[in-house]
């Protein structure tokens, strides 16, 4: 364990440890994904795996859980050594993992996702026990406190109910220790607190559990001990009680890294976007966006927060042209656009980051050469005529691949066969490299490593100090604080305030975004819709 | 097992071509032997006056000879004492290969923009019919010869397109502006060509000196020409520049996929309608574009049929637009695989004849026969598209959640 101050104290039994790799290496073809790695997890406690995209954790844990075999290096798991050939192995000697993207059949219960596989049977095995299911389910439901609806079936259930699913079905399968794939990343600020308390009930009850994070604020807020992984090596083991968040960083990514974005005012110019009375419905036909009235000035950053479902998502679409408002007006460079086509706003200057790089950012079964002329397959730069000059978008393809950092640096890889922060990073990098009027960008740093999202900031503000507009929407508070020179809270549909975001702290924004006005302190008396994200 | 499963499966996504021919080839070989099989057992329950007598049974059928004649059979048995190259079989084998052509590609067109265009049977009706009234209609005002052929072609094989264009717009129009499913429209579309065109027919069309149910001929000159010296005897009805022009149609539809902005367009909509709307296209447009297109190879196949075949349009038309969807399903909607594809229907096409003629095979059986070859050379390319999902769903697994960690 290199660099380690606050090493273990290699004297404790390794009994006291639920889970002890040591030494693990794992090679694929050309590369080392882990390289003599030592974790130490002792029983009932939370552990946090920190690194960037690409430090080797997912490969670990994958270890972990049967998924891989180790190159080199013994796993132990409450202090017996052990030999994992498949995830089964894994499960059977009490390691349960909770992926990033959910593995439940959404058209089934949630009794049935969490028995699936595991189905007591009765009747000499020809039929399953249902009534089984639901008494063995309920007990772990009463034990830790879970309030999930048994019966509902999973496609009813909003993202945070669906992991506490998935929390279920790994303790039904009798886990002691519960590793958890990044997941706060789907997961809303609510439910992020939520979720550390369902972490506070496991471990009270001697569950261990294991989180991978390339967030340092959930490593240093959840976890009583973190490993840092850079570039496939244990680089450090530390309490976060004893460390801060600059020295993580570091850590991680192996220079001094800013946390804050520096964003010194500029002039701003005329207004480039701005939006009135924009009323937009949802594909329900629901009324997402009530009169909104929005101005993004040139040189300027404007940030929109708020918790996913408030309507934040139609209006983005009505401004880029992906939906048509059914009110107002959106005027872009002085001209009315509202019936203007997505094209044509393309081909205007207008840059946009999607909210869901696997549905509209990214082509999944192109590679990236064919990926990096989206949007731009008709303007005069790639195209003579109506053909592609495909010589020239692959140019365009490598670099933003070198600029942004995509890896692996392969231009003819398939989109899919990306990590999602590489994914996000090849379409900002598109995107921004349009040399837009105005860029629209939404969750931008969705899933990237804090160097990637420096870099992305660095830009974002590149832009706005070559006087562009720049419009961002983010859940993140502290990309949104960092990054706009204004802020709109975004609730229920409407802007509930603007404000400059040096004149309000981050509780209050919380307050904001849960619908908490700032001249009255209690909850509007609207009558919440049966939006979304509109009960929380 | 399972696991020698998965690792199979992985072998076969990972193919190269060589490997992928290497494949198909012993597919096709296994297809023949369980087809002899086959034929050879069910000669046992025929009955003939001379067969091959084994274990109490007579035999009949020689699945040799029914090889024989499917494969040299479509060539015009080549092995055999004074054959030429321009034979009755052959033609007959490359005139289906043609028209199969247009049809495949009508359709792979349609599936590459994510639309299953059943229709394209209908869209060659049509298309045909236009071709033929147009080319009547258009020779009594020009000159006959060599200036007829060059001006009557063409505008015998763009009134197709035309015809089978607007045909195919219309499931295009109904889905984009209306929600209605392609498909249904496509099937129902098919039946109201066979209605309207037989209906056109007996209003103004019918050839008044025939019985049949047909237009009057078109005159000779306006006919798809045979090339002089190398070309096929007029009477074989087929001609080396229609199968010219279909092969040069797949390098042209091939290069318009691949390389044009709205080729990109059109395979974008079809793997990814939503990210296509984020690149720009207009869905509804692009669902009408593909679809008019998609009719309008269909309408050229009708042309050709008309202008190649028969020299008139016949109300009785051939499946050539549902045998399209099996060449193009072969092909892997590959606009250059569906030429292999349709030389490969071409001969099963042609070879049965051969085997119905000088075989007591029944044509069920050799149906059977045909079937089955192209079950088994279909299956390989099958599996590889199911398993490239299963195989990159395994992969994503880690490399989606690692952050691009080594192993990708």
């Amino acid at each position: 364990m290199t660099g380690s101050e606050t090493a273990t104290n290699d004297a404790r039994a390794d009994e006291e440890l639920a889970v002890h790799l040591d030494g693990i290496t794992k090679r694929f073809p050309g590369v080392v994904a882990n390289d003599d790695v030592d974790l130490r997890v002792e029983r009932g406690s939370v552990h946090a795996l920190l690194g960037e995209n690409g430090a080797g954790k997912t490969t670990l844990m994958n270890v972990l859980y049967g998924l891989y075999e180790p190159t080199e290096g013994r796993v132990l798991v409450d202090g017996t050594e052990r030999s994992f050939d498949r995830p089964r192995d894994a499960i059977d000697a009490g390691v349960g993992m909770i992926h990033q993207h959910f593995m439940l059949v959404e058209t089934m219960t949630v009794a049935e996702n969490i028995a699936l596989g595991n189905e007591p049977r009765k009747w000499g095995g020809l039929a399953v026990d249902r009534g089984r299911i639901d008494r063995e389910v309920r007990d772990l439901c009463d034990r830790y406190g879970f309030d999930v609806d048994l019966s509902a079936t999973v496609a009813e259930l909003s993202v945070g109910a669906r992991q506490r699913v998935e929390i279920l079905k790994a303790l039904y399968r009798g886990a002691d220790v519960l590793i958890f794939d990044e997941p706060t990343a789907v997961l809303t600020p609510q439910e992020v607190e939520d979720l550390y308390g369902v972490f506070e009930e496991l471990t009270e009850r001697g569950k261990t559990i294991v989180f991978i994070t390339h967030k340092l604020g959930e490593a240093m807020h959840a976890a009583d001990g973190v490993t840092v992984l850079r570039d496939g090596r244990a680089v450090a083991s530390v309490e976060p009680a004893e460390t801060t968040r600059e020295e993580l960083a570091e850590l991680m990514v192996g220079r001094e890294v800013l946390l804050e974005a520096d964003s010194d005012p500029v002039e701003t110019g005329d207004p480039v976007l701005s939006a009135a009375n924009v009323t937009v419905e949802d594909d329900r036909g629901v009324e997402a966006v009530s009169g909104i009235d929005l101005e993004v000035r040139a040189g300027e950053v404007f940030g929109i927060a708020g918790v996913d479902g408030n309507g934040q998502s139609e209006l983005i679409e009505a401004i880029t042209g992906l939906r048509t408002p059914d009110g107002g007006t959106v005027r872009f460079d002085g001209e009315d656009v509202t019936d203007w086509s997505r094209r044509r706003r393309i081909e205007g200057g207008m840059a946009h980051v999607p909210e869901d790089r696997h549905e509209q950012g990214l082509v999944m079964p192109f590679d990236l050469v064919e990926n990096a002329v989206l949007g731009s397959q008709r303007s005069a730069r790639f195209a003579r005529s109506g053909r592609i000059d495909w010589a020239d978008v692959r140019d365009h393809a490598e670099d933003v691949i070198g600029t942004y950092d995509v890896r692996p640096p392969d231009a003819d890889a398939h989109a899919e066969s990306l990590s999602g922060g590489n994914q996000q990073k090849f379409v900002v990098g598109r995107e921004l490299e349009r040399d837009p009027e105005l860029a629209v960008a939404t969750h931008p740093t969705r899933g990237v490593d804090i160097g990637s999202t420096e870099f992305i900031h660095e830009r974002l503000l590149d832009l706005r100090r070559e006087g562009k507009a720049v419009l961002v929407v983010s859940s993140n508070l502290d990309e949104v604080q960092a990054l706009s020179d204004r802020l709109a809270v975004i609730y229920e549909g409407e802007f509930v305030a603007v404000t400059d975001p040096d004149d309000v702290t981050e509780e209050e924004l919380g307050l904001l975004m849960a619908g908490e006005r700032p001249d009255e302190r209690t909850q509007p008396a609207r009558a919440g819709s049966a939006d979304a994200g509109g009960e929380r | 097992m399972r696991e020698d499963l998965e690792r199979l499966l992985e072998r076969l996504v990972h193919a190269s071509v060589l490997e992928r021919v290497a494949i198909s080839f012993a597919a096709l070989l296994a297809a023949i032997l369980l087809g002899g099989v086959l034929v050879f057992v069910s000669g046992a329950f025929a009955t003939c006056r001379s067969g091959l007598d084994l274990a109490g049974a007579t035999f009949c059928y020689n699945p040799m000879q029914v090889y024989y004649e499917l494969f040299l059979g479509a060539l015009g048995h080549p092995l055999e004492g004074g054959w030429e190259l321009h034979n009755y079989n052959l033609a007959t084998t490359l005139r289906q290969t043609t028209l199969l052509i247009f049809a495949g590609l009508s359709v792979a067109v349609a599936f590459r923009a994510g639309l299953f265009n059943i229709g394209t049977q209908g869209q060659l009706v049509v298309g045909g019919l236009t071709t033929a009234v147009t080319v009547l209609f258009a020779a009594s005002y020009l000159p006959s010869g060599f200036v007829g052929t060059v001006l009557l072609v063409p505008i015998g094989v763009l009134a197709g397109a035309v015809g089978g264009g607007f045909y195919g717009a219309i499931p295009g129009a109904l889905k984009a502006y209306a929600g209605a499913n392609e498909v249904i429209t496509t099937i129902m579309l098919n039946f109201i060509a066979v209605g309207v065109t037989s209906t056109l027919l007996s209003w103004r069309f019918q050839d008044p000196a025939s019985d049949n149910p047909q237009t009057r001929a078109v005159p000779e000159y306006a006919e798809i020409p045979n090339l002089p010296l190398v070309g096929f005897s007029p009477r074989m009805n087929f001609s080396l520049l229609a199968l010219g022009f279909a092969i040069a149609l797949i390098v042209g539809i091939a290069w318009l996929l691949a390389r044009t902005a709205f080729g990109y367009e059109l395979r974008t909509t079809g793997v990814q309608p939503a990210a296509a709307a984020y690149g720009g296209v207009d869905e509804k447009r692009m669902t009408v574009a593909s679809m008019t297109l998609s009719g309008a190879l269909g309408g050229i196949g009708g042309a050709f049929w008309v202008l190649m075949e028969h020299g008139r349009w016949l109300e009785n038309v051939p499946d050539l637009g549902f045998d399209g969807i099996a060449v193009s399903i072969l092909a892997g909607n590959n606009p250059l695989g569906v030429g292999f594809a349709a030389f490969l229907f071409g001969v099963l096409d042609s070879g049965s004849n051969s085997i119905n003629t000088a075989t007591d095979v029944p044509p069920e059986l050799v149906g059977v026969l045909s079937g089955t070859i192209i079950l088994f050379v279909a299956m390989p390319e099958f599996f590889r598209m199911i398993g490239r999902r299963y195989v990159d769903l395994e992969d994503s697994v880690p490399a989606r959640s690692t952050g691009g960690e080594a192993d990708d």
